[in-house]
């Protein structure tokens, strides 16, 4: 992106939704099947600037609903403040974070952020949000806010703090606000097998003890990235289970003439990052959007989509809360399945997008 | 940084702290080395035209411009080979390329007091601990135990931090009673950090048992050190190339050495990415991801981590 690049003005992630995606967005959605089934696992590999979408190439993804997305989250902070929490001890890396995250922003896009250091006095510019911020690294009192906060509410997707204790991982910080039914202020303080413990079947083939060791020695400087999904009704960033009342009844208005518009493909670019000073992990989550609709507009995208989701482990679909509406999309996707075969990885195989 | 090579630096100082001990000051030849939390150590890879060492030694300081790195290297034997070359070679220009650091002895940074024990060279990560307890206005204190001929060392190398909190006792005389006597005394939501020789680690942990610590409140720190075994040879069925994998170097290296794109991530035998078919022998199983189907099955070995049991591996490369 750079400052030419328009960012959408309007959207709405409540009632009335909107969201719309140019063909570039969609084209750059880091679709979660590399293959026509689905299975849970591990499958992480290093966020090297490299990938298959374009989404994956920077260390934080900026696109075309950056503004809004932060205006979101803006909005959520100030009817619910405890979604951004940090504990005391987790001071060290709130400075880590506004490091890893101002440096890599101004480097990925220069045209929007940048970043000069005079020793400690640091002076920060965010163009698309209209900051100009003089302070003092390591001096919260130079900030408007604590500093994670101040740095969270400029990105888009969420972000945890985990402390290293024990052999264990423990989640003691956080902005929370386009989560898939978790909640911070449930998880906060638990340790790593602890908040994975509803995942089903992935604990009983060690997917997490693996996870858990792996991340365990992850090092500073070699961050890691997996691609998770779920779907949600409406474009709605945050399907928080304190919000339940709100979006969970969305999920029986689906029928087969509607699913295209209503169900949308959630997935969740996960990126992990050991922090230097702190030793924590930043864990960050970013969440893209896409309706069936935009998803039909993809060849290879929607056959593999309905092979998937047709298949499913029922489970999974169970866990992912898909059971009252997967059929309603596995029906809208059936026309576009010819039975062809699709090819590996999940790279949309064309350039332009032709509308029919 | 190279993810593989790490950072590029050199020697930029020797000092000698005691007869067998040199403290060296590292400069990073571009840039600057990121900024490192307490306790962390670096694998440090230098060596002389027949002999690449990789060792892994606490970082004690890194400069606030983040342009140098510090270590304290004791000799060791000469059969050691790294630390042995390093104290007498180790002059300024000699490069050193800091591979990678981790950090597998953190502070508790929950913990209300944090009681530092340590012998020897062990003091090393508790330097770096002590720097970043007195900035934060942690509550802690250090029992330091050396050989007495080394008492004015090691007073000399404490020096610039809180004299109030630092105790060096010589010998272990008298320091059977006067640890159990101290851990005693200690409140109960005390932390313990342990670090020495093996033997050391093993007589403080016994005591802090014995005077009611929980395990979970005692930490101790040991190096993973990235290679060890027996020499052993690999037959590559693909390429039928043939390479040796050296004491102290891992299968994975010798493979990255001879020029083979082996795959892998972690390094470390947590990730199951440098997954290789085992097609003649027996691996030496290391890792931590393997079934132990898998690994009484041996058909596959994790390259980074694992060796081989049987003079010679044949391998699906
Ligand atoms: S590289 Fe991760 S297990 Fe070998």
């Amino acid at each position: 992106m750079s400052i030419d690049t328009t960012f959408r003005s309007a959207g709405s992630y409540r009632a009335p939704y909107l969201l719309e995606n140019s063909d570039a967005a969609i084209l750059r959605f880091p679709f979660p099947f590399p293959e026509d089934t689905y299975m849970y696992s591990m499958n992480i590999e290093p966020h090297v600037k490299a990938g298959e979408v374009d989404s994956l190439r920077r260390t934080f993804d900026v696109d075309e609903h950056y503004v809004v997305e932060c205006q979101e989250k803006a909005r959520i902070l100030s009817e619910d403040p405890k979604r951004c929490i940090v504990l005391p001890h987790m001071q060290k890396a709130e400075w880590d974070f506004i490091e890893l995250a101002m440096n890599s922003l101004s480097e990925d896009y220069p045209d929007l952020f940048h970043l000069s250091r005079d020793g400690m006095r640091w002076h920060w510019i965010n163009r698309p949000l209209n900051i100009d911020q003089h302070f003092v690294f390591g001096d919260a009192g130079t900030l408007p806010y604590a500093p994670f906060e101040f740095m969270a509410r400029q990105m888009q997707g969420d972000f945890t703090l985990q402390d290293q204790r024990d052999n264990d991982l423990w989640m003691d910080g956080g902005m929370v606000t386009s989560q898939a039914d978790w909640s911070l202020k449930f998880d906060l303080g638990m340790s790593f097998k602890q908040w994975h413990a509803p995942v089903p079947k992935a604990g009983e083939m060690g997917i997490f003890d693996r996870g858990l060791r792996f991340l365990l020695m992850l090092q500073h400087g070699m961050p890691v990235r997996r691609l998770n999904w779920t779907m949600t009704i409406n474009p709605r960033l945050d399907t928080s289970p304190e919000n339940f009342t709100i979006w969970g009844r969305d999920r029986t208005v689906v029928t087969d003439d509607n699913a295209k518009d209503l169900v949308h493909l959630r997935v969740e670019l996960q990126t992990l990052f050991r922090l230097p000073r702190s030793n924590a992990i930043l864990f960050a989550v970013r969440c893209y959007l896409l309706p069936l609709r935009d998803i039909a507009l993809v060849h290879k995208w929607r056959i593999r989509l309905h092979r998937v989701l047709r298949d499913l482990d029922p489970a999974l679909s169970a866990y992912k809360g898909l059971d009252l509406y997967r059929a309603h999309a596995v029906h809208y996707l059936s026309q576009f399945d010819n039975n062809e075969l699709t090819s590996k990885g999940i790279s949309p195989d064309q350039d332009i997008i032709v509308h029919m | 940084m190279n993810p593989v090579t790490g950072y590029a630096a050199t020697i930029s100082s020797v000092d000698m702290v005691a007869p067998a001990l040199r403290r060296f000051v590292l400069s990073c030849t571009k840039g600057t080395f990121p900024a490192i939390s307490p306790g962390s150590h670096g694998i440090f890879a230098f060596g002389n035209e027949h002999r690449i060492w990789k060792n892994a030694y606490s970082i004690v300081n890194r400069s606030e411009d983040g342009k140098t790195l510090e270590i304290i290297v004791r000799r060791a034997e000469p059969s050691r080979g790294g630390s042995d070359f390093l104290y007498r070679h180790g002059k300024p220009g000699l490069n050193v390329s800091v591979i990678s650091i981790s950090n597998l002895f953190p502070i508790f940074r929950t913990g209300r007091r944090h009681l530092m024990i340590s012998a020897g060279i062990g003091i090393t990560p508790f330097l770096s601990y002590m720097t970043e307890m007195q900035k934060s206005g942690m509550d802690y204190a250090l029992h330091h135990y050396t050989r007495p001929e080394e008492t004015s060392a090691f007073k000399a190398i404490l020096s610039p931090y809180d004299q109030s909190r630092i105790r060096v006792n010589e010998g272990r005389q008298n320091a059977v009673s006067s640890l159990s006597m101290l851990l005693e005394r200690e409140p109960i939501t005390s932390h313990l950090y342990v670090c020495g020789p093996d033997s050391f680690m093993e007589w403080v942990r016994q005591t802090a048992a014995e005077a009611g610590y929980v395990t979970a409140k005692v930490h101790s720190e040991r190096f993973v050190s990235p290679a060890g075994g027996r020499v052993f040879e690999v037959r590559l069925a693909r390429s039928g190339k043939t390479i040796t994998v050296g004491t102290d170097e891992t299968l994975l290296e010798a493979l990255e050495n001879a020029g083979i794109a082996a795959p892998c991530l972690c390094r470390g035998g947590a990730c199951g990415m440098c997954r290789v078919a085992v097609i003649d022998g027996r691996p030496d199983h290391r890792d931590h991801v393997l079934t132990a189907d898998e690994r009484d099955g041996g058909n596959v070995i994790l390259t980074c981590v694992s060796r081989s049991l049987s003079p010679t591996l044949t391998l699906d490369l």
